[in-house]
């Protein structure tokens, strides 16, 4: 293997040193300044939180996986998932294109958006995240590879104010990926605001005209990101109105629609799921193509070292298999032990290019945490069922029905 | 991800005979949950007090962590993992 | 040359007793003059200064306020004729050197002009058949030269600068910067550059935002210019408008100040002018504007320039960052911005992590060593 110019060196040294783990590295033969080489194949025994198959960066918080590094077509933007990209049509998503994820609550729709923005960061891209949700936390976005330096974020007061400004930032062409997170259960039409500072005086009188809808506002915005060749993907929440649902449906050329399929449990805790990622409407390649996504969460503390150990690791099989290696549960298993916290894992070899976790954790750990036992249970609450029992000192030995993880499915 | 659900809406929840959590309230759906984690939280008990037991459930359409405000009495949703 | 001499040579002058604090104050008041054209000038005040009488003028970007160069110098000269005595000769080139050879030749045009113009980049084809002797005041020197046959500046040019510092030292490597049009001696202004500042009137007064843009467009622009030239930057810019009150309400103020900081120090002449167009959109005038001054302030020298090969997003965050600021200005300052971390271990997870308004956030772009002092850029403009 060639070894590379100390040019080279000095730069991942410093891009590195910038980027953190999401930098480039060097791996297998340099070619020029960087060498392409294909994806491999997809071993989810690697995979690391959020990024199982054979991403182009690898995990965002250690050395990329063997063999991966970031194509060379500048047009493509990766989803962080090289099952997704491998189905999309170009590998990856053009960046003029306007994307709708689409999914239900706890699809992991959120978690990929998160993921291409952080591909696209890497890759050099500002991007910039519209919050009508007001749900974006800057934490877990850091926890999935999101540089905070090159976020932008848009916190407008209504929906209307939130496209006008999405529209403005666009129009001025200082960010590539524009990432649009709607609100729960938003009604589609309502007139713009008045627009500001103009002129007043005779001239500045006109004929009422009909407020533009949602759809109206939406169809300029993706126009508006196709001609500054920004990529525009738009989270759709479930329960959107039947109106402004088929407003983002006729607007996107690229519908990805996520369901869960199953969870991922470490003993009692579900740590992760498994998405199923379809690919509904697809203008860059043939739709109906489907990719399962594997999605763990980590929370900062001891616990994460274990989800890097398929063997702790619960994932059922479920019922549409979309991926040869799916793990398959022994129904005659025993009950998983009680929560106690996982032993400490061994230092990992010189060359072990497993990540070292870094995340941060969405709860505090160590000694503001105190495990509740048989005696802290909660108070009885208004309009809750059932008394509570003082005497009760029972220990919970009962093996509830879903410990190992044997979810049914949604709709069944 | 997580979504971080920042003004912490009030939810209702279901307690069964024993007191645990059985089903959750909120936005208008009822939704049978499972308690898979859960911890205690107690803070800044020299100023405003923050006591919060955290509970981690999962149910069939999401999987998201709420918790107890021991202070006032209130249930609150903070998460949704997606 | 003793005064009995000077009037058996000139027995019908006058001789005139000399008046060194009167002289001062009369380049003083030309000075000030000079200053409503540019913010850029030098030159001694001292009577005793054999440079004494020697007024610079910086003309970088006044094209867009007072035309052409020569229209330009016409002004100035019309500005100072109740000043100074005479018709000042003038000349303008890219080094101060070559500007005042410029000028000293200009003697030979013809009165009402008394101008010799350089063309940009023209220095050492202009002063290449002029003689060696010019480029230092050292007898020394120019006898040294004069022995070793260089009698034209052209032939000074053509030697190397090793070989001339090897001759006569650091004077050698200076005469060797003049003679091929390179500056030696960085302008220098009168006044610190904490303040730059130019005005025009408007006639008729203007209402509408588009025709007060047009003219913030041209101060803007020539300010910018300024700048640049001398490797500054500004941090801050104030916008004053002198208001007519024939037809406005009673109550409406005669002048309106805004002031505007900029998400980072800039030269940019469009940057600037956009960020206070927002502004005007957003608090337009109460009355038409008859005059219009704009002041940029916190004017330091740039430090340097980004990175852009290791860093993609660094090359573009000031762009990015004037977008945002203008944004801010239209839909409120807290809708747009950035989030930093503070504590991620923080017991509730709203406090880990606070919003940044725009302008604020945005990772900075790794810099080279500050520039040196106040230096004016290669290739700006000089009149004397």
């Amino acid at each position: 293997m060639a070894t590379p110019s100390p040019d080279l060196s000095a730069a991942l040294v410093s891009l590195r040193t910038r980027w953190g783990a999401a930098a480039p590295a060097v791996v297998g033969e340099v070619v020029g300044a960087l060498a392409t080489v294909p994806l491999p194949a997809e071993d989810p025994a690697e995979a690391p939180f959020g990024a199982p198959f054979g991403t182009p960066f690898g995990t965002p918080f250690g050395a990329p996986a063997p063999g991966m590094l970031p194509a060379a077509d500048e047009r493509i933007v990766r989803t962080g998932f090289g099952a997704l990209d491998a189905i999309i049509g170009p590998g990856g998503i053009p960046r003029d294109a306007a994307v709708a994820l689409r999914g239900d609550a706890s699809s992991g729709k959120t978690t990929l958006a998160l993921r291409l923005a952080a591909e696209a960061q890497a890759a050099g891209s500002i991007v910039a995240w519209l919050d009508l949700g007001r749900s974006l936390d800057p934490v877990e976005a850091v926890a999935r590879g999101v540089r905070l330096d090159w976020l932008v974020v848009l916190v407008p007061d209504s929906l209307d104010e939130g496209l006008a400004m999405a529209g403005a930032l666009v129009a001025g062409g200082a960010v590539d990926v524009l990432l649009v997170d709607l609100p729960v259960a938003r009604q589609g039409d309502r007139a713009p605001a008045a627009p500001v500072g103009r002129v007043a005086g005779p001239r500045a009188s006109a004929a009422p005209t009909r407020p533009p809808s949602f759809a109206d506002r939406l169809h300029r915005l993706v126009a508006l990101a196709r001609r500054h060749d920004v990529l525009l993907v738009v989270l759709e929440p479930p329960g959107l109105g039947s109106e402004a649902a088929d407003a983002v449906a006729g607007s996107t050329g690229l519908r990805l629609e996520l369901v869960r399929r199953a969870w991922i449990r470490l003993g009692r805790d579900v740590v992760g799921q498994r998405t199923e990622v379809t690919v509904a409407r697809n203008r860059f390649g043939p739709p109906g193509r489907r990719a399962e996504l594997r999605i763990l969460y980590a929370d900062g503390g001891p616990r994460d070292a274990c989800l890097l150990r398929p063997p702790l690791l619960a994932e059922p099989r479920t019922d549409a298999p979309t991926h040869p290696r799916t793990t398959r549960i022994d129904q005659r298993a025993t009950p998983p032990p009680p929560l106690a916290p996982p032993p400490a894992p061994a230092r990992p070899a010189a060359d072990d290019r497993r990540p070292e976790l870094r995340l941060v954790p969405d709860r505090p750990a160590g000694p503001r945490r105190t495990p509740l036992d048989e005696r802290d249970r909660p108070r009885r609450e208004p309009g809750g069922r059932g008394a509570r029992d003082p005497a009760g000192n029972a220990p919970r030995g009962r093996t509830p029905a879903r410990a190992r993880g044997d979810v049914p499915r949604p709709g069944a | 991800m997580t979504r971080l659900l920042r003004e912490h809406p009030s939810i209702e929840v279901e307690l069964d005979g024993a007191g645990r959590l059985v089903a959750i309230r909120w936005a208008g759906r009822r939704e049978p949950v499972e308690v898979c984690n859960r911890w205690r939280v107690d803070e800044a008990w020299w100023r405003r007090p923050i006591a919060r037991d955290y509970f981690k459930v999962v149910g069939t359409r999401w999987l998201a962590l709420v918790y107890l405000d021991r202070v006032d009495g209130t249930w609150h949703l903070e998460r949704v993992y997606d | 040359m003793p005064l009995g001499g000077a009037h058996r040579l000139a027995p019908e002058a006058t001789f005139l007793d000399p008046a060194p604090e009167a002289d001062a104050a009369a380049v003083e008041a030309a000075f000030e003059r000079l200053a409503a054209f540019s913010p850029g000038l030098a030159g001694p005040t001292d009577p005793a200064d054999p440079a004494f009488g020697r007024l610079e003028v910086q003309v970088d970007g006044l094209d867009r306020l007072w035309g052409p160069e020569a229209v330009l110098v016409g002004r100035l000269r019309a500005a100072l004729e109740p000043i100074l005595p005479g018709a000042p000769r003038a000349g303008i080139a890219g080094t101060r050197f070559a500007a005042t050879v410029a000028a000293g030749m200009s003697l030979r045009e013809d009165v009402t002009r008394r101008l010799r113009i350089v063309e940009p980049d023209g220095e050492a084809a202009f002063l290449g058949p002029l003689p060696a002797g010019l480029l230092t005041p050292d007898p020394e020197v120019r006898a040294r030269l004069a022995r070793f046959g260089l009698r034209r500046i052209d032939a000074v040019a053509c030697l190397s600068r090793s070989a001339l510092v090897a001759r006569f030292g650091v004077e050698g490597e200076r005469i060797h910067a003049r003679a091929n049009g390179e500056e030696t001696d960085p302008f220098r202004p009168r006044r610190t550059s904490e303040r730059l500042a130019l005005g025009t009137a408007i006639e008729p007064p203007v209402e509408a935002i588009e025709a007060v843009r047009f003219v913030l467009r041209r101060l803007a622009g020539a300010l910018a210019d300024q700048l640049l030239a001398r490797g500054a930057a500004a941090g801050r810019v104030i916008l004053r408008l002198e208001l007519d009150p024939a037809f406005a309400r009673r109550g409406t103020p005669t002048l309106l100040e805004i002031e505007q900081r900029f998400p980072e120090p800039s030269a940019e002449a469009e940057a600037i002018e956009r960020l206070l167009l927002a502004r005007l959109e957003r608090e337009p005038p109460p009355a038409a504007v008859v005059r219009l001054e704009l002041e940029l302030l916190e004017v330091a020298p740039a430090s340097g320039h980004q990175l852009a090969l290791f860093v993609p997003q660094a090359a573009r965050v000031a762009r990015l960052r004037w977008q945002l600021a203008r944004l801010a200005l239209t839909y409120g300052e807290d809708r747009i911005g950035t989030v930093e971390l503070g504590d991620p271990e923080a017991p509730l997870p709203e406090t880990r992590w606070t919003f940044r308004p725009a302008g604020w956030g945005m990772a900075p772009a790794p810099r080279l060593a500050p520039a040196p002092g106040l230096v004016p850029a290669p290739g700006s403009r000089v009149a004397r």
